[in-house]
């Protein structure tokens, strides 16, 4: 007796019908957006211009007097001027002193931080992804082991064993029908 | 002189490693029966014509280079990605950049097409945009057939290579699958032919046994990698032997044969010759593939010859031989894979899968004569269409030949079921 056939199509169709499950797949992993580098120094025109200009002249320019009588008065009254604001102009460029060493000590820590941002991230994507691969072979190992697996191909061969067992029982019908006629 | 027509065969290299290479080698082979081939190819140190076996091979010694061939691909594929490939508005700089290093290599072959005066041609790989222009600088009316060696859908798709399909009279495909692409694509139906290749059971591998698996209903898998690669395939062989602890599971790595059973594993020299490969495929109970060849997945053909069931990935081209030669089943996912091979570990089920796959395999690539007869009525249609002599002339089928030039392990259409 010939077997019958089998399409595969058709037998992949029931093996996923008897296998019914969940259709689960781990959450991909973020997208990682690298930094552009942008995100560092963005004031470092202004930061470069303090370091520059914050020494301010201490004392007063002659040439800045002009000249003449009239330029010798200014020259006269800008010395004096410097001279009973010294201290003040000191204490102001100390302070001033320290105003750009706090906004260089800034910078380089919002530089640190946005790297270490940037490094956590990166660590937080590969333990997602090491997470995401850690739940596809569980999620694939609960497949093999599922308890409906024995039971679809079980069930596909017993199809097929009725099949052959329904020819089986025409064939001999028919010839005991063809003896029959003979008798 | 002789009077046989004079074929020219255009490959960018001469060898059988690689399934497009010994694709090639058939057909120039099969073609060998009618004609005198002579093969063209810019690989070799310095320029030399020789002979291997019934072909003489010009080597012009101006090869691309891999590089050039790894960067036309990884574009084909970056371009393709983004669907602005299929709309055959390709930017000027990236077509120049798609053809870099890979035009020149051919120029010396056009003078040596010029002195030989063939009757035809055969391109072998629809890429080879260089080969195209090198025969018609000096043969623009000369007949073109191109075997398509088509295992990139991107590729076979991509309007860049338009040119060389519209230049070709006939087109050879190895498979179904790839003919159906060259179809929608290219148009022209009644040009583009299915050959299939020419393969055979040898009866010897069924003498006796692997020893390190013996005679145990074993399943048989093909990770195509090494044994502890970091890759998908070996993955999935893991899954496997997990999955059936209770069945000799043996593993086929580039590096080890490892047979696992019960928990035990026994480790072996990894399989080397193809005689041991077909080996452990005819005593197998079912061959897993993880990763089938390219083109169209030869081993897949090969274990269905010997009526061991398959089951590959169902993005392969070896799919093919599961679902239209109903020879076994295809997964795309793990889960799948595990019902799969559970399926075809019921003895019932099995043999009606080994049954139908060798009926198959054996109609559709188990006859060389077939084969030849297949490459030489298309070839002979593109000689046709030329008014030329035809292609196919005196050659008959004769019983169990085999194909001249073509690899030992073709020799004949054997069927170890006859």
């Amino acid at each position: 007796m010939g077997k019958p056939g089998l399409d595969p199509k058709e037998f992949l169709e029931r093996l996923k019908e008897e296998h019914q499950v969940l259709r689960w797949e781990p959450l991909p992993p973020n997208q990682l957006r690298p930094s552009s580098g942008g995100e560092q120094s963005r004031s470092g025109g202004s930061l470069d211009y303090l370091h520059k200009h914050w020494a301010l002249p201490d004392s007063f320019p002659p040439e800045d007097a002009g000249r003449g009588p009239k330029g010798r008065l200014v020259s006269l009254f800008g010395r004096l001027t410097y001279r009973v604001l010294g201290r003040y102009f000191r204490e102001e460029r100390e302070l001033l002193g320290h105003v750009v060493r706090i906004s260089e000590a800034l910078e380089r820590r919002c530089d640190a931080l946005t790297l270490r941002v940037a490094e956590l991230n990166l660590e937080m994507v590969r333990r997602q992804v090491a997470e995401a691969e850690n739940q596809a072979i569980l999620a694939a190992w609960l497949h093999a082991e599922s308890p409906r697996t024995h039971g679809g191909v079980t069930s596909i061969s017993s199809t097929l064993a009725q099949r052959n067992k329904a020819a089986a029982a025409a064939l001999s019908a028919a010839a005991a029908k063809e003896d029959g006629d003979r008798g | 002189m002789s009077d046989r027509p004079l074929v020219a065969v255009l490959t960018t290299r001469w060898e059988s490693k690689t399934e497009e290479g010994w694709a090639t080698r058939q057909v120039a082979g099969a073609l060998a029966c009618v004609a005198d081939v002579h093969v063209f190819t810019p690989q070799g140190v310095s320029p030399v014509q020789r002979t291997d076996s019934v072909f003489t091979v010009h080597e012009v010694a101006t090869p691309s280079g891999a590089a050039a061939e790894i960067r036309r691909d990884l574009l084909i594929e970056a371009i393709s990605e983004t669907g602005s490939g299929l709309t055959g508005r390709l930017l000027p700089e990236l077509s120049r950049l798609l053809d870099r290093d890979l035009l020149d290599c051919w120029d010396g072959v056009s003078d040596l097409i010029s002195g030989l005066h063939p009757d035809m041609v055969v391109i072998a790989g629809h890429q080879l945009v260089g080969a195209v222009d090198a025969v018609d600088r000096v043969a623009p009316d000369l007949p073109v057939v191109l075997l398509a060696l088509g295992s990139d859908l991107d590729s076979l798709s991509f309007p860049h290579f338009n040119r060389v399909f519209d230049r070709a009279q006939t087109v050879l495909a190895v498979t179904e699958t790839e003919r159906l692409a060259i179809i929608e694509h290219h148009g022209g139906a009644d040009r583009v032919h299915r050959i299939g290749a020419p393969l055979a059971a040898n009866p010897s591998a069924l003498n006796e046994p692997n020893t390190w698996v013996g005679k145990t209903d074993y399943v048989f898998v093909i990770t195509g990698t090494k044994t502890h690669a970091d890759e998908e395939s070996v993955a999935l062989a893991r899954l496997i032997r997990f999955g059936f602890p209770d069945n000799p599971v043996a593993i086929s790595a580039t590096d080890a044969l490892s047979v696992w059973h019960q928990g035990r594993l026994g480790e072996g020299w990894p399989v080397e010759r193809s005689s041991d490969l077909t080996r452990l495929m005819a005593w197998a109970r079912v061959v897993v593939d993880l990763r089938p060849g390219p083109l169209f997945g030869r081993r897949a053909v090969d274990s269905l010859l010997y009526g061991t069931p398959i089951i590959v990935p169902g993005n392969s081209r070896a799919r093919e031989h599961a679902e239209l030669g109903g020879g076994g089943l295809w997964f795309d996912t793990p889960g799948e894979l595990v019902w799969c091979v559970e399926a075809m570990l019921d003895p019932e089920i099995r043999s009606i899968f080994s049954a139908q796959g060798q009926a198959y395999a054996e109609a559709a690539y188990g006859s060389t004569d077939g084969f030849i007869q297949r490459v030489l009525m298309a070839t002979g249609d593109a000689r046709a269409g030329d008014g030329g002599r035809g292609i196919e002339g005196s050659w008959r089928p004769g019983g169990n030949r085999a194909i001249p030039g073509g690899d030992a392990s073709a020799p004949a259409s054997l069927s170890i079921t006859a």
